[in-house]
């Protein structure tokens, strides 16, 4: 599927778990919205891509008194759907464990759907159903360690359109909280939050890869809030994030640039 | 609400692919984070059986339930009955039934029962805890809809071992209510203390009225909030030291706050006119009561002064 492990060899001598945690690196965009996107590409088709090169999309709809509407809701499944991950729709102070949930079904999900791969080949076409689930509960144990060794790199991808407004400071919180629960796992986690729409391009990139959030709460100033929900362009330049990805030349610059600059921030509120 | 981790219903009766037993569904007890869970019968036994659709979330609870009931000592939660397979709408589903544990959830029984019942249920959690700690696991994810008190004999039980997590791991699954880090007093590291910062949590929220409780639940986050409701309630006060220790991830084990939740709650039923019921002292249970308790004391001393604005 992507550059999980070394298929082949490690399935024929049957240790995959081993070899295993030494290659995993999970990747995942998580996108925090509360409606349907009305600008560029289509978010599902985005979502598409990004499973296509190795990233999961899991989406989160956040509602407050008004609903999503059956709209909405379909398109956050069938962002999800596309993007092999997870979705759920809540309200803002349930934001945090929802992040933190989501986040690890998928990781379990994608796991499983490589194990199972492997297990097909030794076992034939049936794969891991095949398995009585007294065998099977082992595998999970298996696929439960690996979850929490493998390193984990998750781009927070967070609608700033103006109805989110008021739900702004729950997904500060999140964010934080998020953080947290990406320093509790045994495995490396790094995580980054964009915003979009971004002033110029379809996306800002707020905090760039760090394994520690603890600036959370300067997020707020400069939210723009705007009227215009670009989920499918901000979902394919949340994609450049990812370093395994060879960037297009424009995006490329743009980045590094900006990647440079806040590491050496980040460097320096270290030092003081 | 959600629907990506959503639960099947399930069909009147069905059975499994691999153990064909029968199972008739009565009707549905409740819904967790990894699937819902049925009153069935099997034979015509009462048997609970839960159902998700991420048949991993399932296995880890069955692996987590499994291991559990290796040791004989006394129980956490319900008996592993049966683990199969069957398929639902299509797809496959994996299921597995327990023992059925007829009673209350945790916090219903308290307003039936009166909250002279928090501190003994709570000293009865805190042994299933101790248990479960010492083989390996920690609940995560505990609040009152977890816990239930058996109708017959009235005892605590855990269910839903959902968010049941390996020591040392990340916490499977929380509630942030009780959740450590919500509070701002730790990380999401599964350790003993994270289940003792729950429970002590716990102990506040079963005892305060909704009221009180969802107007503490604002910013800012932290202890000193839940300190201040101990402070006022009368319930709470006698036991502050083991409540604050658990704050402060002071306890090694569950056993040891246990213990000193135990004395307190002795000292009160047996001197029940005592105006003053801070006192420790062990009541006629041994020198090995009292030598522990001058080391907890001690330990305690410096705490104390900490906490001074608290006497």
């Amino acid at each position: 599927m992507f550059s999980l492990l070394r298929v082949d060899t490690v399935a024929k001598t049957g240790r995959m778990g081993r070899l295993f945690v030494k290659e995993a690196t999970l990747r995942q965009i998580l996108v925090v919205t509360d409606g349907c996107s009305n600008s560029g590409m289509s978010p599902v088709a985005a979502a598409a891509l990004a499973r296509e090169q190795g990233i999961t999309v899991n989406v989160i709809g956040v509602i407050d008194k008004s609903e999503l509407g059956e709209k909405g809701e379909t398109e956050i499944r069938d962002i999800a759907e596309a993007g092999g991950g997870l979705c759920d729709i809540v309200y803002p102070q349930q934001l945090a464990q929802t992040v933190q949930m989501l986040t690890r079904k998928a990781m379990t999900r994608t796991i499983h759907q490589v194990v199972n791969k492997e297990l097909q080949e030794i076992l034939g076409d049936s794969g891991i159903e095949e398995l009585a689930p007294s065998k099977r509960v082992q595998v999970a144990g298996m696929v439960d360690e690996l979850g929490e060794k493998s390193n984990l790199n998750v781009v927070m991808l967070v609608d700033t359109s103006g109805s989110m407004k008021p739900k702004i400071s729950a997904v500060q919180q999140a964010i934080h909280d998020f953080s947290i629960s990406l320093r509790s796992r045994s495995g490396q986690s790094r995580m980054a939050v964009c915003s979009f729409p971004g002033k110029h391009q379809h996306l800002d990139v707020r905090i760039p890869w760090t394994d520690k959030v603890e600036q959370a709460h300067q997020l707020t100033p400069d939210l723009a809030m705007s009227g215009i929900t670009p989920t499918g362009p901000a979902i394919v330049e949340a994609i450049t994030l990812f370093e395994h990805i060879k960037l297009p030349q424009a995006l490329s610059e743009r980045y590094r640039e900006s990647n440079v600059e806040d590491g050496e921030g980040d460097l320096r509120d270290h030092v003081f | 609400m959600s629907f990506k981790v959503a639960t099947p219903d399930l069909p009147r009766q069905f059975h499994g692919k691999w153990n064909k037993n029968v199972y008739h569904v009565l009707r549905e007890l409740g819904r967790g984070a990894n699937g819902a869970v049925y009153l069935t019968t099997q034979g015509g036994v009462k048997r609970a059986v839960k159902v998700g659709f991420e048949g991993m979330d399932i296995l880890m609870e069955v692996n987590v339930l499994k291991s559990l009931q290796q040791g004989r000592d006394s129980r956490v939660g319900p008996l592993l009955c049966d683990v199969d397979d069957l398929v639902l709408n299509g797809r496959p589903c994996t299921f597995y039934a327990m023992e059925y544990l007829d009673g209350d959830q945790l916090d219903d029984y308290i307003q039936k029962a009166g909250v002279e019942w928090v501190p003994v249920l709570i000293v009865q959690l805190l042994a299933r805890l101790d248990i479960l700690h010492k083989h390996g696991w920690t609940f995560g994810d505990l609040k009152p809809e977890n816990v239930i008190v058996t109708r017959q004999d009235k005892q605590v039980s855990l269910i839903d071992f959902g968010g049941v997590t390996k020591l040392g791991n990340a916490v499977r699954q929380f509630t942030e209510e009780y959740d450590r880090a919500y509070w701002h007093a730790g990380d999401r590291r599964s350790e003993v203390s994270y289940d003792l910062f729950s429970t002590a949590v716990m102990m506040v929220r079963l005892v305060v009225d909704s009221q009180t409780w969802h107007m503490s639940l604002g910013e800012p986050r932290q202890t000193q909030i839940l300190c201040d409701i101990i402070r006022k309630s009368d319930s709470l006060y006698p036991y502050r030291v083991p409540l604050i220790k658990a704050f402060h991830g002071k306890y090694a084990t569950a056993h040891e706050m246990r213990a000193e939740m135990l004395a307190i709650l002795r000292e009160s039923t047996v001197a029940p006119a005592s105006p003053a019921p801070t006192k420790q002292q062990g009541s006629g249970t041994g020198g090995k009561w009292i030598s522990s308790l001058f080391v907890a004391s001690m330990l305690l001393l410096a705490g104390t002064l900490y906490y001074a604005w608290f006497l």
